[in-house]
């Protein structure tokens, strides 16, 4: 249970305490009665509804969902394509009924997947859209992206291009990123995307989509120099450069970028960790790059943070000694 | 470096005792019927409290044991109550009791492997599912290498391809998701680090980029989220603290904050709850009190990262052999 706000409790009145049992022993019967079908195998409309009905009061109850399934599949018209589409669409619409009452609920969409799975016509187009509704209501919501990517899995299995679909869900995180550079899902979707989209393109056009890349990456750390997760990203695409030569000169520059938020702002905990870890990949990738005096002023921005940032002292200290001994300086 | 944890809060020790002991005797209200399904998860979670505050017998161990042999369905599974549908994440709950109190022997190993190794699939890749519906999630392959674990037929699962799904699952930011292409999250950390630690594959995870992000879960306030943006849960305490241990770098965190988080989120009534203010849950309960036992708040016994279970019993078992798994070069 998530969030839910201790009330001053005082003596409930015999009125509440009738309701309170009322409802407990209206739910124990519903329950009761499903479990009894469910026993005794019994796959008809009638048991169907009496699912939806425990379903629609516990969203949490898998072994119902699951008999819910059994039941369905059991039925004469689940042998009939249309008859089967227009139980499945009803149970879409029933489902987008319910989900606002827990949206993360991993046996919910579990079940939507089935539905979606099992129709005749699956329209996955319009499921692309409901999702970029929910996840315009919820950005970070991780269940409504896992279900975006199942989604858009379908369309690629069936599209002639698939490459185009690629194209299209990359849009789409543009899109959320334009909307709000802090949205990590979305850099998180972009992750996944980037590698399939430059596969597909010839070397000009790779260097072209990387310094896109760097553009966009760039404009969300000077937005926000505390997002942990824009420097995260910005790594990440040193990670997958071409050659050595390459992530020196984007180490180069990342340092000279960090300066300049430096001095706007000298104490500011995320560009200081990250200038530290910079010099400390260049002289790991070209060794003898970094000055004595870098070496030296790292050292001392690792104690300085030690102040700024306390909870992460055993970081600090950890990477002082680990630098000092690499680098054969006293710590 | 030991930690002094100088806070005026106290750890209410007894309360917690009597707070799960009364889990059982709120039936008059309806959210213990609503929550039925997932019973076995309950007493799990109220298992590991009260052996943590060194109450072991708390609760009777042979009513226990009866109930969760009858959570036991034919395919070799368990379900959250009984009659109710196998689930892995109801399978390991029991097996964790059964550890816990001493009676692995009164089920038979073999049929419980059976029913893990069922769930394994192979297309469109190899991996784990949560029971015969197909939900597959980085979750159910630490289950299963769990399971497996306490019957000593690991062997039998497709280790290596369980590994390569893991390893799918692994993003940018040293994270781990539920499954390839997920989003980085500390519970799915845990379990993907968890099942690294038991394959024997810990050199698969990027050790500082992964540590340094679940360092950064630690908030002003001292408590632990769960990814970036997110607001401080008692239960990462454990989701992060145990991802932390197991890379050996608890002490990137503020231990002493983290515990004062925590015990600022008990309720005087007993229990903890999600975090201050709130109803207390046996969930957060479980997870505050092995968070505070991850960072050796005194008084409790020692929890092992992998299990989330008394060392002890993990020691009994044999099956602290993880920890050898561990790179010799994180110990430097």
């Amino acid at each position: 249970m998530h969030g839910i706000r201790r009330q001053q409790e005082r003596e409930p009145t015999q009125d509440e305490l009738q309701q309170a049992k009322q409802r407990v022993d209206r739910y124990r019967a519903l329950n009761s009665h499903v479990m009894d079908l469910k026993a005794k195998s019994v796959f008809t409309k009638d048991s169907l509804d009496a699912t939806k009905r425990l379903l629609e009061q516990n969203t949490e109850l898998h072994t119902v969902w699951n008999y819910r399934r059994t039941i369905f599949t059991s039925l004469d018209e689940w042998q009939s394509q249309d008859a089967r589409q227009q139980m499945l669409d009803g149970e879409l619409k029933f489902l987008l009924d319910i989900i606002t009452k827990n949206i993360k609920s991993y046996w919910m969409w579990n079940h939507r997947m089935w539905a979606l799975s099992s129709l005749p016509r699956p329209e996955w187009q319009r499921e692309l859209a409901l999702v970029a509704k929910l996840l315009a209501l919820d950005a970070r919501n991780y269940h409504g992206w896992d279900y975006r990517r199942f989604v858009v899995a379908q369309l690629k299995d069936a599209a002639t291009d698939k490459h185009a679909v690629d194209i299209q869900e990359f849009a789409f995180t543009t899109e959320q990123i334009n909307h709000d550079c802090a949205n990590h899902s979305a850099w998180h979707n972009r992750s996944k995307l980037l590698p399939e989209i430059l596969a597909q393109r010839d070397e000009d056009g790779q260097l072209q989509a990387l310094q896109t890349e760097n553009d966009l990456i760039l404009n969300a750390i000077y937005t926000d120099p505390d997002d942990q997760n824009a420097w995260l990203y910005y790594d990440w695409l040193l990670d997958i450069q071409k050659s050595d030569a390459d992530r020196c000169r984007l180490l180069r520059n990342k340092i000279a970028m960090i300066r300049e938020l430096l001095e706007l702002e000298e104490d500011s905990k995320r560009p200081l960790i990250e200038l530290v870890s910079a010099y400390a990949e260049l002289e790991r990738l070209q060794s003898g790059s970094v000055l004595e005096t870098e070496k030296k002023e790292c050292l001392e921005t690792l104690r300085r943070l030690e102040g700024i940032d306390p909870y992460r002292i055993g970081r600090y200290t950890d990477m002082s000694r680990t630098l000092s001994k690499q680098w054969a300086l006293a710590a | 470096m030991a930690e002094t944890f100088a806070t005026d809060a106290k750890l209410l020790v007894d309360k917690h005792v009597e707070f799960i002991q009364n889990l059982d005797k709120k039936q008059d209200r309806l959210e213990y019927w609503m929550t039925e399904h997932l019973r076995v998860s309950g007493i799990y979670w109220g298992l590991v409290v009260l052996f943590l505050l060194r109450r072991p017998h708390a609760l009777d161990h042979e009513q226990i044991i009866s109930y969760v042999l009858s959570c036991q369905n034919a395919d070799g599974g368990f379900g959250g109550h009984t009659n109710h549908d196998s689930h892995l994440l109801y399978t390991m709950s029991s097996v964790q009791i059964l550890a816990m109190l001493n009676a692995l022997d009164r089920v038979d190993g073999l049929r419980v492997t059976k029913y893990v190794l069922s769930l394994q699939t192979k297309s469109p890749m190899t991996t784990v599912c949560g029971d015969k519906w197909g939900e597959h999630d980085t979750r159910f392959a630490f289950i299963a290498l769990a399971i497996l674990s306490f019957f000593n037929t690991q062997d039998q699962l497709d280790v290596s391809g369980v590994v390569e799904y893991v390893r799918g699952a692994m993003n940018y930011d040293g994270g781990f998701g539920s499954k390839p292409g997920g989003e980085s999250h500390a519970a799915q950390v845990y379990t993907s680090v968890a099942a690294l630690a038991l394959a024997g594959r810990l050199d698969i995870v990027d050790r500082d980029r992964l540590s340094s992000w679940l360092a950064e879960r630690q908030l002003p306030c001292g408590g632990l989220n769960g990814r970036p943006q997110k607001l401080e849960d008692v239960c990462y305490a454990w989701w992060v603290g145990s991802a932390l241990d197991i890379l050996q770098r608890r002490h990137w965190i503020q231990a002493s904050k983290l515990a004062s988080f925590v015990l600022s989120a008990q309720d005087e009534k007993g229990g903890i709850a999600d975090r201050p203010g709130d109803v207390a849950d046996v969930y957060h309960t479980c997870f505050g009190i092995a968070g505070l036992a991850l960072v050796r708040y005194p008084g409790l016994e020692e929890v092992d990262p992998v299990y989330c279970m008394p060392r002890s019993v993990v020691e009994q078992l044999g099956l602290d052999k993880w920890q050898s798994n561990v790179p010799e070069s994180w110990s430097q």
